[in-house]
């Protein structure tokens, strides 16, 4: 496959400030990259800049230090260049009241000035695929949130994006709807081998959608990548992976229970190394 | 599945439905209106005329008013002035307030600025305006505008500032212009407030309108009370005040019809 990374992360820090000036280390000389065509999870406890690196992919904060690319552009600065590319699926469904589901569905493709008939015949397609037909001009709140979910992931493919940005997609649905929504999006994934980059808190559900599971500790580094694709190549059971994957977090939340549990100055510290970690 | 989505009727049918359901919505304003007619009417009996006209001439002073056209005129006048007013402070005060929600320096400078104004009695710049202009219709307008505009600016100043940041950054991460994301988000977000700011004002703007008309003006409501309490004429003066009420009836009416349209997607019972 040839053409830019799709995404990478080199060395990249991100520091936010406290109401008292303090630092906070929200990541810390980050590194990783997706390939085209990989569906990659990235798991990690809370605070462990998930949702930093996912707002910095999405070009809505720019790295203190270091390089972020996504198809080879800066998503801060030449965010206009990236319009169409990415398609992203919020923890919250983001739905705008206001829209009716076919409205919603067709957000992306009025951003691309797509005329109106076009984007209507586009979007009734994907409300299909996702099995919502018949539902059309019904606004949010006249939907479970497992259908306002579906419309949001509807939405996210209807640009035909290059990449897709999943941050934990099914957090607020129960874990049956979950499951099957979950089943469904993974089918739309790799019918069109988009590349995905899905942010989780769920092992189990990183182990079922993702090739490679990336775990993040605090602040904002990478513990371990594990290949899930590699480790069934070798005869590992899910059961396993998803052990190796609880190690690497156990990893990281004891690096966070030396260190992040305590005054601010040991918080700076704690972003200045990595000692401690245990080796995986 | 299905039992999730509202069903819709058709046109017609909703229309007659929604009619009916805001009449039965009325029915206590009604009822009041009822028994304050039935207890003035008994007091007419035990104070004099001069006070208390009977309801019948307060009836033909109302008839009079909707049937001669010389009359009529100065309700229309009242309404027109109103009207245009308000619309002009609307352009002028979404303009402003845009520009406020949006850049934190005209905010700045902008807000104490509308809260010195408003602080201002809306009587102080009817005597300005009486001073400052000698064009009767100019000088109405500027009051309704100096009064009405500062709520239409910090009502829609709020709005924007007040826009869910999720909504924003949804048009953010797909890449929407600013113009885009302003027709696309903020303006829909923001017409729950607009509608508001319609309402608070067009009732301040008939206030204002009257006193106005009272002090500098030779056609209007205000105008005509000024007649009626020069000529002691209770009932016309009562005749006069139950028309604007009923002109700004309408105004709401026509407000609350669009506001209807505007909002439909809310759930029942965020509606008004």
């Amino acid at each position: 496959m040839t053409g830019p990374t799709p995404i990478l992360f080199a060395n990249v820090s991100k520091t936010f400030f406290k109401h008292d000036g303090t630092p906070f280390f929200a990541c810390r000389e980050l590194s990783f990259e997706v390939k085209a065509r990989e569906i990659v999870a990235i798991v990690g406890e809370t605070g462990c800049g998930k949702s930093t690196s996912f707002n910095m992919l999405l070009g809505l904060q720019k790295p203190d230090v270091g390089d972020i690319q996504v198809l080879g552009l800066d998503p801060f600065s030449e965010s206009d260049a990236l319009r169409g590319q990415v398609g992203i699926i919020f923890q919250s469904d983001r739905l705008l009241p206001w829209r009716t589901t076919i409205e919603n569905i067709s957000f992306g493709l009025e951003v691309l000035n797509i005329p109106l008939t076009q984007r209507r015949q586009t979007a009734g397609k994907w409300l299909e695929r996702v099995g919502l037909k018949g539902f059309e001009d019904a606004y949010p709140h006249e939907l479970s949130g497992g259908m306002r979910q579906r419309v949001s992931i509807a939405r996210a493919f209807a640009i035909e994006p290059k990449i897709l940005y999943a941050d934990e997609a099914f957090t607020a649905l129960d874990e049956l709807t979950a499951e099957r929504i979950r089943k469904d999006l993974l089918e739309l994934i790799r019918e069109t081998a988009i590349t995905t980059l899905f942010i989780t808190h769920s092992v189990s559900e990183a182990v079922d959608i993702a090739q490679r599971v990336l775990v993040f500790g605090r602040p904002g580094c990478l513990i371990c990548e594990i290949n899930c694709e590699e480790n069934r190549a070798a005869g590992k059971s899910t059961h396993e992976i998803e052990q190796l994957i609880r190690q690497g977090l156990r990893a990281a939340h004891k690096t966070v229970s030396v260190e992040g549990v305590v005054t601010d100055e040991v918080v700076r510290a704690e972003g200045s190394t990595s000692k401690g970690r245990e080796p995986i | 599945m299905s039992n999730t989505t509202s069903t819709h009727p058709s046109g017609g049918i909703k229309f007659i439905g929604e009619l009916g359901a805001a009449l039965r919505a009325q029915q206590p304003l009604f009822v009041g209106l009822c028994v304050m007619a039935v207890l003035w009417q008994v007091s007419t009996y035990f104070l004099p005329r001069i006070i208390a006209p009977p309801l019948q001439e307060i009836g033909v002073a109302m008839w009079q008013i909707f049937s001669d056209y010389q009359q009529f005129v100065h309700l229309l006048t009242t309404g027109l002035r109103v009207l245009v007013a308000l619309i002009v402070s609307f352009i002028v005060g979404s303009i402003l307030g845009i520009a406020m929600g949006t850049f934190d320096e005209v905010s700045k400078y902008a807000k104490p600025l509308l809260h010195f104004i408003q602080g201002i009695p809306a009587l102080s710049w009817v005597v300005f305006a009486v001073i400052w202009f000698a064009n009767v219709e100019l000088r109405i307008g500027f009051i309704l505008l100096i009064v009405t505009m500062p709520a239409f600016a910090l009502y829609i100043d709020g709005a924007v500032r007040s826009v869910n940041l999720d909504f924003v950054h949804l048009g953010q991460a797909f890449r929407a212009n600013w113009t885009q994301r302003f027709r696309m988000i903020t303006i829909p977000a923001i017409v729950p407030e607009v509608m508001s700011a319609w309402v608070v004002n067009l009732g301040a703007g008939v206030r204002v309108a009257m006193v106005a008309e009272l002090i500098g003006s030779t056609a209007g409501v205000g105008f005509q009370l000024l007649n009626a309490q020069a000529l002691f004429d209770m009932a016309g003066a009562i005749a006069w005040t139950l028309s604007l009420v009923a002109l700004l009836s309408v105004y709401l009416g026509v407000i609350r019809f669009v506001e209807s349209r505007l909002l439909a997607w809310r759930p029942k019972g965020e509606r008004q």
